[in-house]
């Protein structure tokens, strides 16, 4: 070993060097890695409490006008039912956005607390859709904009169509979807929703003839919709969190979402799910199927 | 065996409880991070998909850094001390034959193990066992009161 010729000895100190370059190129990437993770927690911190503000708009301004309706309403002449009965619809449909935005706010908590679970059930998808879109009916006709549903699903009877999902969270994934595409809508228009089924899966898309979104905001309204909100369409109301929650609630139900979008001629977007399994690899899902085999490891 | 509550723990999710659970989960190239408290004999367990929160989405335990910080927090909620605490990891396996390669940016099983071994060096909590990487899905039991992790490897591929 000691009689190593210079030219042994070279190499060695050239792979040394490379070797030591890598590593510092690690740490260096590893660094950038950590300060851009920093970087992100604070915006999330300030973030945080833009949203709050935000928020506590939201549930505010529904609270106001149901507290003055409803007072006015005791106050005014009992003979006058239009009068009265304009009113209630008025505190219905805030009542309903509050409710709304109130299930949007725990979900989105439940989620980032790790809570979320898929509940799966047969569920019939069309009275499930319909059941959301009865509850935007009111919504839609003080705009003046037509829902209209196209169910191309063919299924037995051609009446019920059951597919093994979590009701709760598709029923929010549909409202967030239905809710955007009024929000964004000019008056007097239409939406269109269309169901159909590939195989497995369960597609449904949501098509409006609203503003649109430019390619560019495209990326962000999946990426950072939280932000958009802050700056551009502050005039709309919202709390910026519809999109991402239904990405994570699609994620936890394996599926997925998906926009097409023009600036000015309106967006659809569309979503697929595939049906749950009872089955999640090696379990059954209930819980007599807990003894062990023989090749289980301890740790 | 039987009077054991049960609970699986499905992806970006993350339990912990007082009482003595069995949880049960499937890694492919997910990881899970097993915290057992050896003083209260308490335990729980995340299951995280990505490395790092890209900043973006909900800050859900979905990502590596949220979740293992988010067990951490919620085993100190429920009376643990940091020293009392023992940690295992698994998971971390490169399913897909198209992660094998070089490329840093695809290999997430390897990526996602990283970040639960550096996040816990840096909460100065000890591994005291782990199965991590490799090519094939795991299951894994875990009691939350003995802090005993029964494992398995999957033949099946897994996401």
């Amino acid at each position: 070993m000691s009689n190593l010729s210079d030219k042994q000895l070279l190499k060695e100190l050239r792979d040394l060097i490379t070797q030591r370059r890598s590593f510092e190129n690690e740490l260096k990437e590893l660094s950038r890695d950590y300060q851009d993770v920093t970087k992100k927690l604070r915006e999330s911190e300030a973030l945080k409490s833009h949203f709050i503000s935000n928020i506590s708009n939201e549930i505010v301004n529904p609270f106001t006008s149901i507290l003055g309706l409803s007072k006015s309403i005791l106050s005014v002449e009992k003979q006058d039912w239009k009068k009265v009965v304009s009113m209630v619809a008025l505190i219905h449909s805030e009542a309903f956005n509050l409710d709304f935005q109130l299930r949007n706010i725990f979900v989105a908590a439940k989620i980032e607390a790790g809570e979320i679970q898929p509940n799966i059930a047969k569920v019939n998808i069309r009275s499930l859709i319909q059941t959301v879109l009865d509850s935007f009916q009111i919504v839609a006709r003080k705009m003046g904009i037509e829902i209209i549903l196209q169910f191309n699903i063919e299924y037995g009877f051609g009446k019920n169509f059951y597919f093994k999902t979590d009701s709760e969270k598709l029923k929010l994934i549909v409202s967030n979807l239905i809710n955007n595409a009024l929000k964004y809508s000019y008056k007097d228009s239409k939406i269109i929703i269309n169901v159909w089924v590939d195989d497995d899966v369960l597609n449904l898309s949501v098509q409006d003839y609203g503003t649109g979104i430019s390619e560019k905001n495209q990326k962000i309204i999946f990426e950072r919709f939280k932000r958009l909100d802050s700056g551009i369409n502050s005039i709309n109301r919202g709390h910026g969190l519809g999109l991402s929650i239904t990405k994570a609630l699609l994620d936890v139900l394996g599926g997925n979402i998906e926009i097409d979008s023009k600036k000015g001629e309106g967006s659809t977007f569309t979503i697929s799910l595939p049906e749950a399994k009872n089955i999640v690899e090696g379990f059954s899902g209930e819980g007599n199927d807990m003894f062990f085999d023989e090749g289980d490891e301890i740790f | 065996m039987d009077n054991y509550l049960q609970h699986f723990l499905y992806p970006s999710s993350l339990f912990v409880s007082k009482d003595p659970y069995l949880v049960k989960t499937i890694l492919g190239s997910c990881v899970a991070v097993c915290l057992w408290d050896k003083r209260l004999k308490i335990g729980g367990i995340n299951h995280f998909m990505l490395p790092h929160w890209n900043g973006n989405d909900l800050a859900s335990p979905k990502y590596g850094n949220i979740a293992i910080d988010k067990l951490v927090e919620k085993m100190l909620y429920n009376g643990s001390r940091i020293e009392d605490l023992q940690a295992k990891i698994f998971g971390g396996g490169e399913l897909l034959s198209a992660n094998t390669g070089r490329n840093s940016t695809t290999m997430i099983g390897e990526r996602n193990i990283r970040v639960a071994r550096m996040m816990l060096e840096e909460k100065n909590i000890q591994v005291v066992a782990s199965s991590t990487g490799g090519k094939k899905g795991r299951k894994i039991l875990f009691f939350t009161n003995t802090g005993e992790v029964r494992h398995k490897f999957l033949d099946k591929q897994t996401t």
